[in-house]
């Protein structure tokens, strides 16, 4: 049984902790990702979301471990993380403002040098985001947040994740543009794509969700299941205590 | 009148092509870096001092030996990278602390070059021998055509590398925000050693240049790297084309102080413009990077 069930898994935390200098921002967290699930990682601000996402990636001093479909994850090396198919959208988008939106996308698949599978990901994420297909030419920072979003999210595409991290992507956004890219998350996931969603506004993901962590002071609260969740009471108890 | 001063604006220019070169070197390290590299004088020193090596001691052809010459400087620049900086990167220091780095890796070879070499000024020949153009009266030096050609050269080459390579889009990407570059899966301290190698190929490139019309010595690299860095500060720091155009503004100025003022004068004019636009425009010509 355990065999096979960490044979399904495609990214596993364990005992993970993250510090700046000697501030420690995460404590030991244990979670884990199965093929193909979409999770949720929810929490209040300040919670050590953000910090759990850039511990996964190594872009943090971490200790402890992360596995990938049974493979180690190198510690401090972020852009080996993203070539073996961990991609994450960070906190506040980091897209490359001051180039234009092809020039980011083109930057999303960096690691890729076969230019008719270029072209391939390049009209998959166009279909995915027909607005930026308008916009290409443009500076990234010229774009309406929502569409930098999309940019952010269409950029960690374009290298074909096997897992996407995304690290509150509603921030700043009008609900409707939340709504279409939650969307778009959910398609992706339909797909077969992994992800885990970051996200303080709670009730935005739980639709999406198979399983949720919750966060809080820098160590798992609790580990939910978002259809059990019946009302904003009952999770607010869980934020609260 | 007329004439001397026309004159020595088109050897100011020449000059300036020089120090807008090593300003650009400036440039593209702090971009890739936020580091200022104050080692940038010893590339523009060496690159004129392994030119004549090669020429004297292995009886290289000039275009050779400074071929050999910029590769060597391009190399030793990774070198700077991996042996001084990287090391200090890795421990989280602070910025002050690499550039100060920078400073001491400087002082560094231009003492070695001191031991190796001797304290004997050494020349190039002209790269190309003839007699001064006439063109409107001016006459105008092959070695001020070659300089002038090849910044043009570097310039355009460097621009089309940033804006239309992959790589160079990478290291665009990792001076505008390097997580989210390494995010994309660019080996980011790949790009910073890459920088360094570009920055002093630049520095080797303006040292080769300019040694015909003056001389080069392990001390040449300092004053050079002074005149690059305000350059940079006048064109905007890590705007490479603002620090070309503070390049230029800077060897003219300096060409005109000379011609009204006598040659004491030099320095004074260098350091009034820096002044002046650290008074009246902080941020340079085109208004720096960051």
């Amino acid at each position: 049984m355990s065999a096979s069930s960490t044979h399904s898994r495609i990214l596993e935390v364990e005992g993970l902790s993250a510090s700046y200098g000697h501030v420690e921002a995460l404590r030991p967290v244990n979670l884990h990702v199965e093929e193909g699930e979409l999770i949720a990682v929810l929490g209040p601000n300040g919670a050590g979301k953000s910090t759990l996402m850039n511990a996964i990636m190594g872009l943090v001093p971490t200790q402890g471990r992360v596995t990938f479909r049974g493979r180690d994850v190198p510690r401090r090396a972020p852009a080996a993380a993203a070539a073996l198919g961990i991609v994450l959208v960070p906190e506040g988008r980091g897209i490359f403002a001051p180039m234009t939106v092809a020039e980011n996308l083109e930057l999303g698949a960096y690691l890729l040098s076969d230019k008719r599978e270029y072209a391939r990901r390049y009209e998959r994420v166009l279909s995915l985001f027909p607005r930026l297909k308008e916009r290409l030419t443009q500076t990234a920072g010229s774009l309406s947040g929502g569409e930098q979003q999309m940019l952010a999210v269409g950029r960690a595409l374009m290298s074909e994740p096997k897992i996407l991290l995304l690290d509150e992507p509603s921030l700043g956004l009008a609900p409707r543009v939340i709504e279409e890219i939650l969307q778009k998350l959910g398609e992706l996931n339909r797909q077969g794509l992994s992800i885990i969603l970051v996200e303080q506004k709670a009730p935005l993901v739980l639709k999406l969700a198979r399983r949720a962590y919750l966060l809080s002071v820098g160590s798992i609260a609790a580990e939910i299941d978002p259809r059990t969740i019946k009302s904003h009471d009952e999770l607010a108890h869980y934020y609260l205590g | 009148m007329f004439d001397l001063v026309a004159q020595s604006i088109l050897s100011g220019i020449g000059v300036g092509a020089i120090y807008g070169l090593i300003g650009i070197g400036f440039c593209v390290i702090y971009n890739a870096s936020g580091i200022v590299n104050f080692a940038q004088g010893a590339f523009v020193m060496l690159g004129g001092m392994l030119t004549h090596a090669g020429m004297t001691k292995l009886g290289l052809p000039l275009p050779l030996a400074a071929i050999g010459a910029i590769a060597i400087v391009a190399l030793s620049g990774v070198a700077l990278e991996r042996i001084v900086v990287r090391p200090l990167w890795n421990r989280g220091s602070t910025m002050f602390v690499m550039i100060l780095a920078t400073l001491a890796a400087q002082i560094v070879v231009e003492r070695l070059t001191l031991i190796a070499a001797g304290d004997q000024p050494r020349t190039l020949p002209v790269f190309t021998d003839l007699p001064p153009l006439r063109v409107f009266g001016f006459a105008i030096n092959f070695q001020f055509l070659w300089i002038v050609g090849c910044s043009a050269i570097v310039i355009a080459g460097l621009a089309l590398f940033f804006s239309s390579t992959k790589t160079g889009k990478a290291m665009r990407a990792c001076s505008i925000n390097r997580d989210a570059a390494a995010l994309q899966g660019i080996p980011v301290s790949r790009m910073l050693a890459l920088a360094f190698a570009l920055s002093a190929g630049l520095g080797a490139v303006a040292g080769i240049l300019i040694t015909p019309t003056q001389y080069t010595a392990f001390n040449v690299g300092v004053p050079f790297a002074i005149s690059g860095f305000i350059a940079a500060i006048v064109g905007g720091f890590g705007r490479p084309l603002g620090a070309f155009m503070g390049g230029i503004l800077l060897g003219v100025a300096q060409a005109l102080a000379i011609v009204f003022l006598g040659a004491a004068f030099k320095n004074v004019a260098a350091l009034s413009i820096l002044l002046l636009f650290l008074f009246v425009r902080p941020t340079g010509l085109l208004g720096s990077a960051k």
